[in-house]
């Protein structure tokens, strides 16, 4: 694996300067494919014990073999707590884009009388430790509001974490955008309301989407705040959680395989998304 | 008052219509607030007060107002020894990770062309974007006896017998949790190391500086900002962590999270509040002492 050095890089930009610099560079390489051996190797060996014949996963790989696949395929526990984990991850997805996007404009053009603590409200829930969040909403719904845990409930928790996620990526790219634009809709005699429509939303939809495929992600995948909120019901990291703690077969890896593969289509499906958004942008500025 | 007042608007009529404007403008954020104002900060709230309560023989809060639970934190000795173990323990995966993770954001933003930091970044940040339990599970078929490294290590005829220095012990739980920060540290210095201009090293040089030199007082000062934030997001998550443990750690790498678990399992809900609390209150303090240096959106706002 080599990078190849940047073509229209000034040449006295990368000219060694101190006498050791050309084997700086050559560890400084050597550390990078070390890192992203360390960061590849772990998930490579998951992939590959899931195609392995014995009953643990691991070493030896003594033959190759589809049917971890199809055990987790037939599964009917593992069908339903796939089938739960997209309820909630599709619902919270929706909300989180809604919710974020709408506290997104006041927090970024309002004036409030405390930014700096709206702010640490916002973020606090992206930093705070998920089990904490897990817990404490946990008491409230259960003791507080005295509700029956269900599915809707972990959508609840869900959301405290993602609407945050939202209205961070929304507001960042409404504090660049042009609001000579706004001015000049109204001018010509838009509502408000047209020119958010109009004006606003076409150019700021990256982010808004963005937004609704990280809050998918992040659901999707949520383990801790699950754990706490969920009723009787399986999602599919609660799943995991209870065939990892309770005999691992190479199921879990099959699974796991498959988890990251529609992580990767998501990711994938998301920057294409994004690019396309900015190359229609870029034609109509032309 | 005044300062509702809205620019443009006449003197006599100001405060009305300021008034009028600003509930206007904020009432897209009513669900919003909902969620983190009623869900988010109620729940604090309230584990707040259960936390003063006491849990009777019959696993039910009582609404007996004492300080017990906390007292019993900072005296029991099991405890304070397993919160100072996790203090410990999230401070070794912070240096470790940012220590790996520093050259190789240097070396990424310094000789790595554009196109292709942009690619190694995307590697970095999709394990990150997958089920953090199957990043923690992966470590299982590596460290644990049956692992790949004892498979390896006696395969080369290192060791005779598999050995459990890397199963079920603290050491298990730093490498696995290197391994799920690693990503953190390196957006957050990635994110202040393209913005470094490193004409200015060069300059320093020229000017008879040492690299080392150069490095310590040109460059460090500047991303500072990046190796806060590195820290932060690296340190905070570790000290609510319990999931590492139970699937890497075993009874020998237990940390104060797995403690919080356990009362809420017991039912001793008034005492895992109390805990809960201390570490909220902890990493909260945490982030307003270090919230102007803090950038979030680096890491967050990448996705």
């Amino acid at each position: 694996m080599s990078w190849p050095v940047a073509r229209g890089i000034d040449p006295i930009e990368t000219m060694p300067v101190s006498p050791h610099a050309r084997a700086t560079r050559r560890v400084l390489w050597l550390w990078a494919v070390i890192v992203m051996a360390f960061l590849y190797v772990p998930i490579v060996l998951l992939i590959i014990f899931s195609f392995n014949e014995p009953a643990s996963p691991g070493l030896p790989i003594t033959g190759l073999t589809l049917d971890w696949y199809e055990d987790a395929l037939t599964n009917r526990l593992l069908l339903d707590a796939v089938k739960n984990s997209i309820f909630v991850a599709v619902a919270v997805s929706i909300l989180a884009t809604i919710i974020g996007t709408m506290a997104a404009f006041p927090l970024v053009r309002g004036r409030i009388r405390y930014p700096g603590a709206a702010r640490i409200v916002a973020t606090l829930p992206i930093m705070l430790p998920g089990m904490l969040l897990g817990i404490g909403i946990l008491l409230f719904l259960r003791r507080v509001l005295d509700l029956e845990l269900s599915l809707l409930t972990v959508v609840a928790g869900h959301l405290v974490f993602t609407v945050p996620f939202v209205i961070l990526i929304v507001a960042a790219q409404l504090q660049g955008f042009d609001r000579k634009l706004e001015w000049a809709a109204a001018d010509l005699g838009a509502e408000p309301r047209q020119a958010a429509r109009h004006i606003i939303l076409p150019l700021i939809w990256p982010s808004i989407l963005a937004g609704a495929l990280i809050s998918f992600t992040l659901s999707i995948d949520e383990f801790v705040i699950t754990f706490f909120t969920v009723g009787p019901q399986l999602t599919l990291p609660t799943y995991i959680y209870t065939q990892i703690k309770f005999g691992v077969t190479p199921a879990v890896n099959a699974i796991a395989t498959l988890l990251l593969l529609g992580t990767l289509l998501m990711f994938g499906l998301g920057i294409v998304l994004l690019s396309v958004g900015r190359r229609v942008r870029r034609r109509d500025a032309t | 008052m005044t300062s509702e007042v809205g620019r443009g608007t006449t003197p006599a009529d100001a405060p009305e219509i300021g008034q009028r404007r600003s509930v206007a403008r904020l009432w897209p954020a009513i669900p919003a607030a909902l969620v983190l104002g009623v869900l988010f900060l109620g729940s604090m709230a309230f584990m707040v007060v259960f936390s003063f309560w006491r849990t009777d023989a019959g696993f039910h809060l009582v609404p007996d107002w004492n300080v017990d639970n906390y007292v019993k934190f900072f005296t029991v000795p099991t405890y304070l020894r397993t919160f100072g173990k996790t203090l410990v323990m999230a401070a070794a995966v912070t240096v470790a990770a940012l220590a790996t993770a520093l050259p190789f954001t240097y070396f990424l933003v310094r000789y790595v062309s554009r196109r292709w930091q942009r690619i190694v970044l995307l590697a970095v940040i999709v394990p990150f974007w997958t089920s953090y339990l199957l990043r923690v599970y992966a470590w299982q078929a590596i460290l644990g006896e049956r692992g790949v490294i004892n498979q390896l290590l006696m395969g080369l005829g290192i060791i005779d017998a598999p050995t459990r220095l890397f199963t079920y012990n603290d050491l298990s739980v730093f490498i696995v949790l290197v391994y799920v920060s690693f990503p953190f540290a390196a957006l957050a210095l990635y994110a202040t190391l393209e913005r470094f201009d490193f004409g200015q090293l060069r300059a320093a040089q020229d000017l008879g500086a040492r690299p080392d030199q150069a490095l310590r007082h040109i460059l460090l000062p500047q991303i500072r900002p990046g190796i806060i934030t590195a820290c932060i997001f690296v340190f905070v998550p570790i000290i609510g962590e319990f999931l590492t443990p139970v699937v890497v750690g075993g009874t020998q790498g237990v940390l104060i999270g797995n403690l919080v678990i356990n009362f809420f399992r017991g039912a001793q809900i008034a005492q895992g509040a109390a805990f809960a609390i201390v570490i909220a209150a902890f990493v909260t303090l945490l982030l307003i002492v270090f919230r102007r240096h803090l950038q979030v959106e680096d890491v967050v706002a990448r996705g």
